[in-house]
């Protein structure tokens, strides 16, 4: 039997994955990091329990909401890898106990995509980009390690509506990395790979070539701005040109809104987790903000970072859904979880899980159940379903926000 | 064309050449022989060889093919799975796979030295035999 699947292994969400699953268990067309997500789906999966005794699901359900109602500070994290439905039951039970919410986008490219959203840069979709973007730029990104087919599906190698004669004629390439990487090697001999000492610097250099002005990367960048000039241009930023800007993302969207005096050029954050804009979107439609925000105090403010709230000792609770912190972030941060009560909501055995009070397994996205996830340009793109397993991240939410 | 050029285009093969394994004076060079085309074992009809330990699945080969963007441009040649049966290469389980090779432009005697596949590779899992 085939069956068509979207795999929510990263934020290209691939739409044209065929499973086949008489005989031998094969998945076509996806790239290493998405086939092992479908293959290994019975491998490492957590089971339920209390104070680490096993438990039945029902009694970890319940176990979780009794602490949540007893809470005084609660915090909300993670989320990033759960369809949008279960995000929403997420946001209502944050709102419910007026909890802080947030998720890896503080410290991913939430900044990016806030910005998208409150139509401060330009940006398109990924579909736009194959269809008409000569100019490809990957600026701090590695899409052959975040996003594998990032490259091949949307961008630099697919012919297009109007870009029918393929990367060699109808393609510019340009990636802006500190070190020789996977996609620079990608590069051709007339097209840019640049190697900057500071991305400040580069931005600079842009805008004074622009004034007709000597800059320290004046080759590079008149070149490219030379292509830019003969058709539509992309930025793809990643979490170099994020923590490259030093926190003056200004610099860059100024940068971003004169090259549009100059032609077309568009911004898409790329490289995060499956559904981390959808959690931005969500939360962004409900307050104004994409992370880090107190239902409590009904405002953002940097201080509601998940890891600033845990280095404060904060919240008496932590509800975390699809994420492992105690793998992610530093361990001065994450030791601080195991002195408050933490309620992990996972498929699989993680760092976390292990030292959860309560664990409760739920189904894979895309694999075990469908739902709706947002594409890193912003594009809501369906899952289905393909093994079965009701017991998902919706299920296990509502019961909670039942009884809370 | 010479022997040895057919032998890695496997229209012959080294035990065609008798001298070498009955005259014991050439053993030396036998052992050699078989050492250097060890790598044929491995290769496709073409000398295509794919590392699929090296692989990430991204599918810059699949998709850069020219054959592919001809005979498949709203799947493959638009960067999509494909549309047709039997591609020469396609994404299995995260790596590539060589699935039919008679349609590739390094086959059959209108053959050309197209490297289209190992040039996009990012991570040098495809190469061919006579780099």
């Amino acid at each position: 039997m085939l069956i068509q699947a979207t795999c929510a292994g990263c934020a290209c969400l691939c739409d044209d994955i065929v499973v086949e699953k008489n005989g031998e268990f094969k998945v076509k067309n996806a790239c290493r990091r998405g086939a092992g997500i479908f293959l290994n789906y019975l491998e490492g999966r957590a089971k339920p329990s209390i104070n680490g005794e096993t438990s039945s699901l029902e009694e970890a359900i319940e176990r979780a909401s009794e602490i949540i109602a007893d809470s005084k500070k609660l915090a909300v994290y993670g989320m990033d890898t759960i369809t949008l439905e279960a995000q929403k039951l997420a946001i209502k039970i944050a709102e419910k106990t007026d909890a802080f919410i947030d998720d890896c986008s503080s410290f991913c490219l939430g900044n990016f995509v806030e910005a998208c959203l409150r139509g401060e840069i330009p940006t398109t979709t990924l579909d736009y980009v194959r269809d008409n973007a000569y100019v490809i730029i990957y600026w701090g990104a590695n899409p052959v390690h975040s996003s594998p087919r990032h490259m091949s599906r949307y961008s630099y190698f697919p012919r297009g509506k109007n870009r029918q004669r393929g990367y060699e004629e109808d393609r510019f390439l340009v990636v802006i990395d500190v070190r020789k990487d996977h996609t620079s090697k990608i590069v051709k001999k007339n097209e840019v790979f640049i190697e900057p000492e500071s991305d400040a610097e580069l931005i600079d250099s842009f805008v004074k070539i622009m004034e007709g002005k000597a800059a320290k990367y004046s080759g590079e960048v008149a070149g490219i701005l030379r292509e830019i000039k003969k058709g539509d241009a992309v930025v793809f930023g990643g979490l170099g040109l994020r923590y490259g800007l030093e926190g003056d993302f200004k610099k860059f969207y100024n940068l971003l809104r004169k090259l549009n005096e100059f032609s077309k050029v568009y911004f898409i954050p790329a490289g995060f987790h499956s559904n981390m804009r959808g959690f931005n979107e969500s939360l962004f439609e409900k307050t104004g903000y994409v992370n880090r925000y107190s239902f409590g105090e009904q405002t953002s403010r940097k201080e509601f970072e998940f890891s600033k709230l845990l280095t404060s000792s904060i919240p008496d609770t932590t509800l975390i859904i699809g994420s492992d912190p105690v793998n992610s972030l530093p361990f001065d941060v994450s030791m601080h979880l195991s002195k408050i009560n933490t309620i992990t909501i996972d498929p699989r055995r993680t760092f976390t899980t292990e030292i959860s009070d309560v664990v409760i397994p739920s189904s894979i996205s895309g694999v075990e159940n469908g739902g709706t996830m947002v594409r890193s340009d912003g594009v809501k793109i369906k899952l289905n379903s393909v093994f079965e397993n009701k017991f998902d991240d919706t299920y296990i939410l509502e019961r909670i926000l039942e009884r809370i | 064309m010479s022997f040895a050029f057919k032998v890695i285009t496997r229209e012959r093969k080294l035990e065609d050449c008798k001298p070498l394994f009955d005259e014991e004076k050439y053993k030396k060079q036998l052992e050699e022989l078989i050492n250097l085309l060890e790598p044929l074992e491995k290769a496709t009809e073409t000398g295509l060889i794919v590392e699929e330990d090296l692989c990430t699945g991204c599918a810059n080969c699949v998709v850069v093919c020219p054959v592919h963007a001809s005979e498949d441009p709203y799947g493959m040649g638009s960067g999509k799975g494909p549309t047709i049966e039997n591609p020469i290469l396609l994404i299995e389980n995260g790596v590539v796979k060589v699935i039919n090779m008679l349609l590739c432009r390094r086959y059959g005697k209108e053959r050309i030295l197209c490297v289209a596949c190992r040039e996009n590779c990012p991570t040098d899992a495809i190469r061919f035999l006579e780099e």
